[in-house]
């Protein structure tokens, strides 16, 4: 899960990234150091007003109020605002004494052994073979597996669950036709009507049945006396599934990329697995899977001087606050023993990703016990990565196992 | 050295207890909570001067 609770923000739902060629989608950081230089602040057309440096980002997070989170940020089809990343405060923070702890780092620990195991298991299916396909049989599947043993489901439904995300995150990729095709709208549209269908069905069974999995907590959740409504457990579910699964699938995606092109620092964490938080704090920066989050101004202000008008969208590009120069040393330089390191992956304020807990130990996990059986790898020769803009997944990933570069 | 945290600005990222496990802890909520009292005994200086160095928000601060 990620920036901002879904860490996904603006970047799910039409956004300037759909317009990177895809060199700048492998490798965004020379644009973002060309962003920051050139035009800071700077209002796009038909887009919004984009943010490349820290300094206005943290200035627009630390201001909820006027640079708001609610629905018309994003774009998914989805009927209610998404809950809590959608809900402003004052209302936000109720919500988010609900569900912060469930997702705190107290309540994620205990997954620990199931993730590795989940890990492990998809490693046991690639049996004997020397190519995989990293995205479809490892980056996919793992944390959409995590997310159905977390919300009590079952993992025969992981192509339900796969398709109903894809079609809601990527509806373009599914249809074959632009994101503003009237096709591509009316089938996202429906995918949204299914989610909305699935969680109503599997909460009806647990208002008959309790067990022990986060929906049935839901359903007997308190807040100031009162229960969360069956809508708000949806809006809720809703979220988890555009926020919980594609974010650590591109995490991956792009942290795997990375280090197989990169052996001598991938050896680092081979020989001394001890880094590996590390690891992962530094590839968050440097590869700041969610490249941005949208938010939408409710009053007339200014940031470094552009003037910004009620209404205008926001897009604050978590990338290149992350590698800002004024932040950090060496911010073009990837070094696994950085003293300091406050990056914004996960978007930062009072929307904050709510699964950030969850996705570091997924992460960690899946770094661990990949490099303790699968030292080396490569990206198949000739075979170039496209990452999706925005979310920056991979669809496919050609993998050569047992070969070092 | 003394440290404190804003409990306004804390967003509850972890990064504190993660990095310095006897000067933070966390609450139920997953926010910071602060283990020490008064000055931070110097064996645990690096471990809050890691926490200040990695805190999203700046909500740590040393004097």
């Amino acid at each position: 899960m990620s920036t901002t609770e879904t860490d996904g923000g603006g970047s799910y739902g039409g956004s300037p990234f759909e317009q990177m060629d895809p060199e700048t989608a492998r490798h965004p950081q020379p644009s973002y150091k060309l962003m920051r230089d050139l035009m800071p602040v700077t209002r796009m057309d038909g887009i919004g007003v984009l943010l490349a440096r820290r300094a206005e980002v943290d200035e627009a997070f630390r201001q909820p109020e006027l640079f708001s989170s609610a629905m018309d940020a994003v774009a998914l089809q989805n009927v209610r605002p998404l809950i809590p990343l959608q809900i402003d405060p004052p209302e936000h923070k109720k919500f988010r004494k609900i569900l912060d702890p469930l997702f705190a780092p107290k309540q994620v620990k205990p997954l620990e052994e199931p993730v590795a195991a989940l890990v492990n298991e998809l490693i046991d299916g690639f049996g004997d073979a020397t190519e995989v396909d990293f995205s479809k049989q490892f980056s996919t599947p793992f944390p959409s597996q995590v997310f159905l043993t977390l919300l009590g489901l079952p993992l025969d439904d992981l192509p339900v669950f796969l398709a109903m995300k894809d079609g809601i995150i990527r509806p373009d990729h599914v249809v074959g036709k632009p994101r503003d095709d009237k096709e591509t709208v009316a089938y996202q549209r429906g995918i949204a009507q299914s989610i909305y269908d699935y969680f109503d069905r599997v909460l009806d069974e647990r208002e008959v049945e309790r067990r022990d999995d986060l929906l049935s907590r839901f359903l007997d959740t308190e807040v100031e006396g009162e229960r969360l409504t069956r809508h708000d457990i949806l809006d809720i579910c809703f979220l988890f599934l555009i926020a919980g699964l594609d974010t650590v699938s591109a995490s991956l995606d792009c942290f795997f990329g990375y280090l197989a092109e990169h052996p001598e620092q991938r050896r680092q964490l081979v020989e001394d697995p001890s880094i590996i938080p590390a690891v992962v704090e530094e590839l968050l920066r440097w590869e700041t899977p969610v490249i941005g989050v949208a938010r939408v101004a409710t009053a007339d202000t200014e940031l470094a001087g552009c003037p910004i008008h009620k209404g205008d969208h926001v897009m604050a590009i978590l990338g290149s606050a992350n590698t800002d120069e004024a932040e950090f040393d060496d911010a073009d330089v990837v070094r696994f023993d950085r003293e300091a390191n406050r990056h914004l992956a996960f978007g930062g304020g009072v929307h904050r990703c709510l699964g950030s807990h969850l996705a570091r130990l997924e992460l960690r996990v899946a770094l661990r016990e990949w490099h303790a059986r699968i030292p080396d790898y490569r990206i198949q020769p000739g075979a170039e990565l496209d990452y999706t803009p925005g979310i920056r997944s991979l669809d496919t990933f050609p993998m050569v196992l047992g070969v070092s570069q | 050295v003394r440290v404190r945290v804003d409990l306004d600005t804390c967003q509850g990222h972890g990064r504190c207890y993660d990095l310095a496990p006897d000067v933070f802890g966390a609450d139920d909520e997953g926010y910071a909570q602060l283990l020490v009292t008064g000055d931070v005994p110097a064996e645990l200086e690096q471990q809050a001067r890691a926490a200040e160095a990695n805190c999203p928000e700046r909500a740590i601060v040393l004097d």
